[in-house]
C-alpha cells in the first residue's frame, strides 16, 4: 500500500477503463469518405468516440463530432 | 506472451519514488509546450517543415536524456492543405462584406480547390438553378443531398457552428474531395447568405485553396533501458504532430499534442536515472496521429513483427484536468491499469474511466497493454489552443502519474492494493 490514498486513483471500478464505449473497433480501418465535417456546437454530439461506425467513416479513433464535444468540455479525448 | 509488472521484483520503499516525483518541473514542461508550440514548428502538420524540425528538435531532447534515438518513416496520403489564406466576400445591392477566415468562413475538407475567386448570384439549394450560382445548403441538408443539387454550380454554402472562442475548428480526417467547391460558413453568417438568398439580388465570391497532398511521417523512438529477462518493459509514448498552421492563421498546437509530449519527456527524463533495476523504458513521438493515428499503427506493426510486447502508456492532452484524467485502457492490460490506480492515488490524480480516442488505440488493437490517459485541452485545433492555455499544474499531476505508473510497474505491484488486480 502506498500513502496519499483516497485523493485520487479511480473513485468508481478502474475495469470500466477496459470498456470504454464506443471504442471497440475505432482504429485499424481503411479510409473512407464521410459526407460531414463536425460542428463544435453540434447539440446531437455523443460521448467522445461516439460510434464505432462513424470513427471508421471518419478514418480516426474516433467519431469527429463526438471527439469535438468532448476535448471542449475538457474530458480527456483526442486524436 | 505479454509482460506483466513483475510481481517477484524486489519491493522498493516509496520513499525513493517520493523522491523521484520530487524531480518533477513545472518549468521544464511548460518550456518544453512553449517550444513544441513555436512559430518555427508551424503547427507540426505531418509532412511540413515545421514538423520535420520539430522532430529534428525533439530527436536531440532524447538524445539528451540518454536515449538512443531511431526514426521511422511511412507513406501518408491525400493530406489536406489549406495552401492559401482563402478570401470570401458577399454582398447585396445594399451592402457589402468580407468574411474572416478561419470563423466565418473555412474551406469544407469535401471541397474541390478552388484556386482564385469565383463571383456568382447567391441561390439556395434544392429551389434556384444551380447554373453559375453560390448555393446556400438550408440547414439539415446533408453534403450528399447538397451534392445532387450542385451541378454547374459555383460552389456549395454549408453552415457550421464556431466552438466556444469562435473558431470553425481544423480537422485533417474527413470527408474527401468532391466535384465542387464547398465552404463551410459559421452558423450566423450562413442564416444571413440564407435569408438574402431567399430575399434575391444577392450575391457570393470566394476562393477554395484547398488540395491534397501526400507526404512521409516519421516516427521517432528513443531506448532508454532494455529490460532485464522477467521484467516489464515500459513504452510512453505521445504524439507530436498537429493540425498545423494555415496561411494567416497560426494553430500552435500546445495542449494537442505539445502537452502530452512535455510529459512524455519529463518523466522519460526522470525515470532514465530513476527507474528501478530490470526495468526496460522507452518512448516513442508518434507522428500522423491528426490524419488517423498512423503513426503509431506503423509502430504497433513494427512490434507486432519482432515479438515485442512493451507495457504502453500513451498521453494525448495534458492541458486542463476538470475534475478527473480520462483513462482508456486496451489489450491484456489489467494489470498495468491496477498499478496505474495505485498511483493516482499515490500521486492525488483523480481518474474516470473514459474514451481516450487516440494511439493507445493502435497498440491495444494489436495485442499490446495499452493506457490512453487525457487530461484535456483547450483551444481544440484551433488558433486558441496556445502555451498560455496550458496549465503547469495539470502538466505536472499527469507527469506525476506516468512516472509512478512507471516505477511502481517496474517494483512489486502485488504489495500495492488493487480493486482489480491482474485478471490475465
Amino acid at each position: 500500500m502506498t500513502g496519499n490514498e483516497r485523493t485520487g486513483g479511480f473513485a468508481g471500478d478502474p475495469a470500466a477503463a477496459l470498456n470504454v464505449a464506443g471504442s471497440a473497433g475505432c482504429c485499424g480501418n481503411p479510409a473512407q469518405a464521410t459526407m460531414a465535417l463536425p460542428d463544435p456546437a453540434d447539440p446531437a454530439s455523443g460521448t467522445c468516440c461516439g460510434t464505432p461506425a462513424a470513427a471508421v467513416a471518419a478514418n480516426s479513433c474516433c467519431a469527429p463530432a463526438a471527439k469535438a464535444e468532448a476535448v471542449a468540455s475538457a474530458t480527456g479525448c483526442c486524436g | 506472451m505479454t509482460t506483466r509488472p513483475n510481481p517477484a521484483a524486489r519491493p522498493a520503499p516509496t520513499a525513493d519514488l517520493d523522491a523521484t516525483l520530487g524531480r518533477v518541473s513545472r518549468d521544464r514542461l511548460t518550456a518544453t509546450v512553449t517550444a513544441l508550440a513555436s512559430d518555427a514548428f508551424t503547427g507540426r502538420r505531418v509532412g511540413t517543415p515545421g514538423n520535420i524540425a520539430a522532430r529534428g528538435w525533439l530527436g536531440t531532447e532524447l538524445t539528451d536524456i540518454g536515449a538512443a534515438v531511431t526514426g521511422d518513416s511511412l507513406p501518408v496520403r491525400a493530406v489536406p492543405v489549406i495552401y492559401a489564406a482563402p478570401t470570401a466576400r458577399w454582398g447585396t445591392g445594399t451592402m457589402t462584406a468580407d468574411l474572416s477566415f478561419g470563423s466565418d468562413v473555412a474551406p469544407h475538407l469535401a471541397s474541390a480547390d478552388l484556386p482564385s475567386p469565383r463571383r456568382g448570384p447567391l441561390g439556395i439549394a434544392g429551389t434556384d438553378d444551380p447554373d453559375g450560382r453560390w448555393l446556400v445548403a438550408p440547414a439539415g441538408m446533408s453534403l450528399f443531398d447538397a451534392y445532387a443539387q450542385a451541378e454547374r454550380a459555383a460552389g456549395l454554402l454549408l453552415a457550421r457552428h464556431v466552438d466556444g472562442d469562435g473558431w470553425q475548428f481544423t480537422m485533417l480526417s474527413g470527408p474527401n474531395p468532391g466535384p465542387v467547391p464547398v465552404l463551410a460558413l459559421s452558423a450566423a453568417i450562413h442564416q444571413a447568405v440564407h435569408e438574402a438568398a431567399r430575399d434575391g439580388d444577392a450575391w457570393f465570391a470566394a476562393d477554395a485553396p484547398i488540395r491534397r497532398v501526400d507526404v512521409t511521417a516519421t516516427n521517432l523512438y528513443g531506448r532508454l533501458r532494455q529490460p532485464s529477462p522477467g521484467h516489464p518493459d515500459l513504452l510512453l509514448t505521445a504524439h507530436f504532430d498537429g493540425v498545423g498552421d494555415h496561411p494567416g492563421l497560426r494553430q500552435p498546437g500546445a495542449a494537442d499534442n505539445g502537452s502530452g509530449v512535455a510529459v512524455v519527456l519529463e518523466a522519460a527524463r526522470i525515470l532514465s536515472t530513476a527507474l528501478p533495476e530490470g526495468a526496460g523504458l522507452s518512448v516513442a513521438l508518434l507522428d500522423g496521429e491528426e490524419v488517423g493515428a498512423l503513426g503509431s499503427a506503423h509502430h504497433a506493426a513494427r512490434l507486432a513483427e519482432t515479438g515485442a510486447t512493451p507495457l504502453v502508456v500513451n498521453v494525448d492532452g495534458a492541458g486542463h484536468l476538470h475534475q478527473a484524467a480520462a483513462v482508456e485502457a486496451g489489450g491484456p492490460a489489467y494489470g498495468l491499469l491496477a498499478v496505474l490506480d495505485q498511483a493516482g492515488r499515490h500521486t492525488g490524480v483523480p481518474l474516470v474511466a473514459g474514451p481516450v480516442a487516440s494511439d493507445n488505440r493502435r497498440y491495444a488493437g494489436a495485442g499490446l497493454a495499452a493506457l490512453g490517459i487525457g487530461a484535456g485541452m483547450a483551444g481544440y485545433h484551433s488558433p486558441a489552443d496556445t502555451p498560455e492555455r496550458v496549465e503547469p499544474t495539470t502538466l505536472a499531476a499527469i507527469t506525476r502519474l506516468v512516472v509512478a505508473t512507471v516505477w511502481l510497474a517496474s517494483t512489486a505491484p502485488t504489495t500495492l492494493q488493487s480493486s482489480i488486480g491482474d485478471g490475465r
